[in-house]
């Protein structure tokens, strides 16, 4: 690269950090982070302290509704059970709900212990935590109801029935076992990090590329340097603005999760910090980065040939699609990587040059995956980084200059092979 | 450097888009030292011209040398500043580093940077905007502010490219005496224009294309004697009476082609091959009371209209006979 190329990157990089919104979300980025461990707690705090109203209507004779009143709470949902005359309209329970009297009604069938269906009808079916208690609680007294006809005694129904303790730990034998959903929920949140991160400076080079030729200043700039020093500049300029955000915003979640318990505190949530998160190490930090710049770069080039292209960020819109497809798939494919991190396809995924940059650090930060295989997807990442970059500097140095109609598809293919 | 006697020499060169000829086998060369202009109607590819000679685009054939001895590139853009007709600025920088910005990529250090940046503002009377955004600017400060981006770092050759569009009375002074500062200081000049007063006074050579061919090429004055010579007469008379009469008997004689009425006289246009001093000579016999003979130089508007008409009608005949 030339002098002229890091004279144009530093021109895009003081331009950008100077600006007032560069600050605005590099402070308001972990505000977010705070708002996303707080308000879970937050708001499962209140739940459990409200709970759901639940109306049961039991046609089984047998008092099944009954035996749910001994464990209310389920799945760190409380319900408050009540049985209604057996003889009860279901208009009426549906009024109720609709005038927000209660959330929900179960109906226990006639043949409800010999496998009769039970039902529920509510508000609030949507949400997973609420089946799933309410199905635990049915399940139980369902139970219990058939042991006492088997004539169990109390006590042997309260043993048989006894809350087994269960805990789950990812680990790949390589380093010490973390929470299984810990992992999860930072492995998740490094890739959608990263995802974000990619696809906004992205989109940055795209609209500065549109702005420099919309107001002209590009026949200057092409007179002066060469289009490639132009087009590496101005990725390079926006690439140190976002590993300078990332560096921040890495630095204030490092210290938001050193201080959870007392952050957590200042909204009145005791106990929540026991909610366990692996940390984070320099060599993670690394590794995120390292992708987090390969990826982008790969991806900026490709948008910068995009703006080079257009006319307009209506006209970028559409064509910038088939990039943001690369990047959303490997989006939809994280819950392959993360159930199986260590599955062929997740091997396969994070090789994928235009894939590995949102994946590979997730599978990393699980621990499945070996430095062989990381080495192997930088290197792939680097080679087809290289031609992205050439091919859009192709498509850049006729693009940036050409003005009013849309070049179509034959067109463009014509500035690549010149 | 070496001093070339040359600054600018283009040869043969050809752009095409597709069957349209933007230019066609152009030649021309500009001394050093010379204000250069290259004229010529709206579309007549002055501007693809100029685009080769900054490297902007690449032409099909033919060559350009630069200074003597470079190619148009980043090297050679270093010797050139250059004022493209659709002008722009990065709205969001400040004025100063704007400056100190094109002033690097053109090759300047740092301090020299800066150094220059603070010399433009003093001289375009800038100096209280450094610190704002060039957005703030108003239109004429935000041209004056581009006429510094193209001379920061003190080119050999200076690039203009329809200078005078846009341009409120003020600035187009300000462009003037920065034209004629750089003639002075013995560097090059070339721009390009369609407005014929403002070359005629400023050039010392010219070019006139038309549909991307050059129609005519050479030092100004030696192109107004030459077309002076073709025969323009400026008459004025005493009285009417003087003047009724001598457009009864004599400018209706065969060695008169044409008459066309003036505001301060008769422009006679001679027929081809006929001398003044005749014309003259017959006057006098004819007791006429003259106020004004006098031989015209052809204004540059004449010569690019005659023959930029001239391309036009031969062109015509070529289709016609290719038909």
């Amino acid at each position: 690269m030339t002098r002229q190329a890091f004279i144009i990157a530093r021109r895009e990089f003081l331009e950008r950090v100077r600006n007032k919104w560069f600050a605005i979300v590099t402070i308001l980025g972990p505000i977010g982070m705070v708002a996303a461990i707080v308000l879970p707690a937050y708001l499962s705090v209140r739940s459990v302290q409200e709970g759901f109203h639940v109306q049961v209507l039991d046609q089984s004779e047998r008092d099944v509704a009954g035996m749910m009143d001994i464990e209310l709470d389920a799945r760190g949902v409380a319900f408050r059970i009540e049985a209604v005359p057996p003889d009860t309209e279901l208009a009426v329970l549906e009024g109720r709900i609709r005038d927000e009297k209660i959330d929900g009604y179960l109906i226990f069938p006639k043949d409800v212990l010999t496998g009769g269906k039970v039902m529920y009808r509510g508000d609030n079916a949507t949400n997973m935590l609420v089946t799933k208690g309410l199905s635990s609680l049915v399940d139980f007294a369902i139970f219990r109801t058939r042991g006492k006809d088997m004539g169990l005694g109390e006590l042997q129904i309260t043993s048989l029935f006894q809350k087994v303790e269960f805990e789950s730990k990812q680990t790949t034998g390589q380093g010490e076992a973390t929470s299984g959903t810990a992992s999860f929920v930072v492995g998740y949140a490094v890739m959608f990090v990263l995802y974000i991160a990619i696809l906004l400076y992205g989109v940055a080079v795209l609209r500065s590329v549109i702005q420099e030729k919309n107001n002209r200043v590009v026949e200057i700039m092409v007179s002066s340097v060469r289009p490639i020093s132009l087009m590496l500049g101005k990725v390079l300029g926006v690439g140190c603005v976002g590993l300078l955000q990332l560096t921040l915003w890495g630095l204030m979640a490092a210290l938001i999760i050193g201080f959870r318990e007392e952050v957590l505190g200042l909204f009145g949530i005791p106990g929540a910090g026991a909610f366990e998160l692996p940390s984070l190490g320099a060599a993670d930090f690394a590794i995120i980065l390292i992708y987090f710049f390969l990826g982008y770069f790969f991806y900026a080039a490709l948008y910068a040939a995009i703006g080079a292209m257009v006319n307009s960020e209506q006209e970028a819109q559409q064509a910038q699609t088939p990039v943001m497809l690369m990047l959303i798939i490997p989006v939809l494919c994280v819950q392959i990587v993360a159930g199986d991190p260590r599955g062929g396809v997740a091997e396969v995924l994070t090789q994928i040059p235009f894939a590995s940059p949102v994946l590979m650090p997730m599978r990393y930060l699980l621990d499945a995956v070996s430095t062989a295989e990381i080495l192997m997807s930088i290197g792939i990442l680097l080679v087809s980084l290289i031609g992205a970059v050439v091919l859009a500097a192709k498509v850049y140095r006729v693009g940036i200059l050409s003005y009013g109609k849309k070049p179509s598809f034959r067109e463009v293919w014509s500035w690549i092979r010149s | 450097m070496a001093s070339p006697e040359f600054s600018l020499r283009v040869r043969n060169i050809t752009k095409q888009y597709g069957d349209f000829v933007a230019v066609g086998e152009l030649s021309f060369d500009a001394p050093r030292g010379v204000v250069y202009g290259l004229l010529g109607p709206n579309g007549a590819g002055k501007t693809t011209t100029l685009r080769m000679i900054n490297n902007i685009i690449m032409p099909d054939t033919g060559s350009i040398e630069l200074l003597g001895r470079l190619k148009p590139g980043p090297q050679a853009a270093k010797h050139i500043g250059y004022l493209p007709e659709e002008r722009g600025l990065y709205p969001k920088m400040k004025v100063r580093e704007t400056l100190a910005f094109f002033a690097a990529l053109r090759g300047l250090g740092r301090k020299a940077c800066h150094k220059q940046a603070d010399l433009w503002l003093e001289r375009l009377k800038l100096a209280d905007w450094h610190n704002n955004n060039v957005q703030d600017l108003s239109k004429g400060m935000q041209q004056k502010v581009q006429f510094a981006a193209a001379l920061i770092h003190d080119p050999e050759l200076l690039i203009l490219d329809e200078p005078w569009s846009g341009l409120d009375p003020i600035n187009a002074e300000v462009l003037k005496d920065i034209v004629s500062a750089q003639k002075d200081a013995g560097k090059t000049i070339l721009f390009s224009t369609h407005l014929m007063e403002q070359a005629e006074h400023l050039c010392d050579n010219v070019c006139i294309m038309a549909k991307g061919r050059k129609a005519v090429e050479g030092r100004l004055d030696v192109l107004k004697r030459e077309a002076a010579a073709e025969g323009l007469v400026m008459l004025a008379f005493r009285s009417s009476e003087d003047e009724a009469r001598a457009r009864t008997d004599v400018l209706t004689q065969p060695m008169v082609e044409s008459v066309r009425d003036e505001r301060d006289g008769l422009l006679v246009q001679l027929a081809e091959g006929e001398e003044s001093d005749k014309l003259l000579s017959e006057l006098v016999a004819a007791n006429l009371g003259i106020r004004r003979f006098e031989r015209q130089q052809a204004s540059l508007h004449q010569i690019f209209v005659s023959r930029v008409g001239a391309m036009a009608d031969a062109e015509q005949e070529g289709r016609l006979a290719n038909d």
